[in-house]
């Protein structure tokens, strides 16, 4: 039970995949214009994530090493397709919101970084308590980037209008240069509060993980 | 040291540069101000107290905020070099005399924030400081960053707005004295144009400003609107309408100039002016907007690491 929490619960703060692992940033910027649509497209990740590496894990070792990448990306392809018509069938709405972002879902690293680095080395109990944490990690970051571009650009939260009378909503948040904004203060956020917190503990500032750097060789972290 | 002898001298070397002209961050800011305070009077003398007290709101908040910011940051405390007071002083001038308090504020709050401190404080910032409070205010509040809607109590007219709706030739009979003399709605400051001309010839005879940047935004903007009047007088404005209207004059001799986001060389910043000039009447003719100035600057800003790559080949180099 011990490993299993801890491989759950890293994704939810130590390794929240948008914030700290900086991954999988093209649906953080794009469609997080309302909590709503962050909150969808979470759920679809959390459900491709679990099932990929629980896949994955499955068929680790049957799996050649050379053709490894083409692999993980067929089956997260036939599970975003799932996704894809099943979101058709009950959320035609939000389908219509996410557009081209949800087949996009199997190009997105988060995916294919979470099956390289983890799903392919370890058990199917451990590779499946990683997806759902990573995407739950995910599905929280999109809707509280999501929220507070809604509420800061439109001054709605999950479509109710919750600020003050004659507040003058600013626009600049829905648009896509308010994602970047957002997400770099975000950061910055993150990383003044861990070394705020570091310090108050003595210690040195901690440095972002990088997980899966250690399979693409193109440094010196690489092995 | 224990061998040295009693009698000799322990010579130090500093890191170079070793000459030093005497200039200072501060004398730099000072010298723009004082290029700047006729602009100041006559927004004041044109658009009354309003203009007066945007102004000092902006300055007042945006000092206030880089203070702040170096506080947090656990910087030394540079306020005193007026880098912030200039960068708040020309948002100011980018803004309706009539905003509200609340878009003057955060305006300034935004321009230190996010144009300069979060990229490092003075020096660092690759975009133009007061351009980047200006972008993010106009594309959020249009209509309250327009001069033509906010200011209403005035009997001018918007030179730009008529040109963009009513077409070049309800612009003809405005004469270009009562352009230069500031009798136009505009942003309280930018249109002080005659003021604005005089202020940034001091700076550039001075050497304070580059004269390349200015020249070659003013002969942008002059050539782009001389090639479309040329080709149809009716339809397209004059080259000194153009020059004349808008921000241009404070964006050749301000905005641009800035030195932390133009380039260094005189071939790119001749390049860099050139290409802001020519994107000015671009974005005037075919654009959204109706004054290119702002959003051509922050474009060529973009450029100007790109325009930095033209420099001479060293001896020897390849």
């Amino acid at each position: 039970m011990q490993p299993f929490l801890k491989e759950f619960t890293k994704g939810l703060w130590k390794e929240l995949p948008p914030f700290r692992l900086v991954l999988g940033l093209c649906p953080v910027l794009a469609v997080t214009k309302s909590a709503d649509n962050g909150l969808g497209m979470g759920a679809a990740v959390i459900f491709v994530l679990t099932l990929s590496n629980l896949i994955i894990s499955l068929v680790r070792h049957i799996i050649p090493k050379k053709v490894r990448i083409a692999c993980f990306i067929a089956i997260s392809a036939t599970l975003v397709v799932a996704v894809e018509l099943l979101m058709q069938a009950y959320a035609y709405p939000l389908y219509q919101q996410l557009g081209i972002f949800v087949p996009l879902i199997v190009v997105n690293c988060l995916i294919l970084g979470r099956a390289e680095a983890f799903a392919a080395k370890n058990p199917v109990p451990l590779a499946i308590a990683d997806g759902l944490g990573m995407g739950m990690g995910f599905a929280m970051s999109l809707t509280f980037i999501g929220g507070l571009r809604e509420l800061l650009g439109a001054g709605t939260l999950f479509g109710k209008y919750i600020m003050w009378e004659g507040f003058q909503p600013f626009a600049v948040m829905v648009e896509a240069p308010g994602a970047f904004l957002c997400l770099g203060l975000i950061l910055c956020a993150m990383n003044a509060f861990n070394h705020w917190q570091a310090r108050r503990k003595g210690q040195d500032a901690p440095e972002n993980p990088m997980p899966g750097c250690e399979s693409c060789r193109a440094c010196s972290h690489g092995k | 040291m224990s061998n040295t002898s009693p009698t000799s001298v322990l010579l130090s070397v500093s890191a170079s540069p070793f000459w030093h002209c005497g200039r200072t961050v501060r004398a730099h800011r000072y010298h723009t101000l004082l290029a700047l305070l006729p602009a100041v009077l006559l927004a004041i003398w044109h658009w009354g107290l309003p203009a007066a007290r945007v102004m000092a709101l902006a300055i007042v908040t945006g000092v206030a905020v880089e203070a702040l910011c170096q506080r947090l940051m656990g910087r030394e405390l540079s306020i005193d070099d007026f880098s912030g007071v200039v960068a708040c002083l020309l948002f100011a001038f980018l803004l309706p005399a009539a905003s509200p308090w609340w878009l003057v504020m955060l305006g300034a709050t935004l321009c230190i924030t996010l144009g300069k401190m979060a990229f490092g404080g003075l020096g660092a910032n690759p975009l133009n400081t007061s351009l980047v409070g200006w972008a993010l205010l106009y594309v959020s509040w249009p209509v309250l960053m327009d001069p033509n809607a906010m200011q209403l109590t005035t009997q001018y007219i918007d030179p730009l707005v008529r040109l963009k709706y009513f077409g070049a030739e309800s612009v003809a009979s405005i004469s270009l004295t009562d352009l230069l003399l500031g009798k136009q709605i505009g942003a309280l400051g930018a249109s002080q144009t005659l003021a604005l001309l005089l202020g940034g010839i001091y700076l550039a005879t001075r050497g304070i400003i580059r004269w390349e940047i200015s020249a070659g935004f003013i002969m942008g903007v002059v050539v782009m609107a001389a090639i479309f009047h040329t080709v149809n007088p009716v339809q397209y404005a004059s080259p000194f309408f153009h020059m004349l209207t808008g921000s241009t004059i404070l964006g050749a001799f301000f905005l641009a100039t800035e030195p932390a986001s133009s380039p260094d060389r005189q071939i790119p910043m001749m390049f860099y002016g050139l290409l802001g000039g020519a994107m000015v009447i671009i974005i005037r003719i075919f654009g959204e907007y109706t004054d290119g100035v702002p959003f051509a600057i922050l474009l060529v800003n973009l450029l100007s690491p790109l325009l930095d790559s033209i420099r001479p080949k060293p001896f020897g180099g390849k």
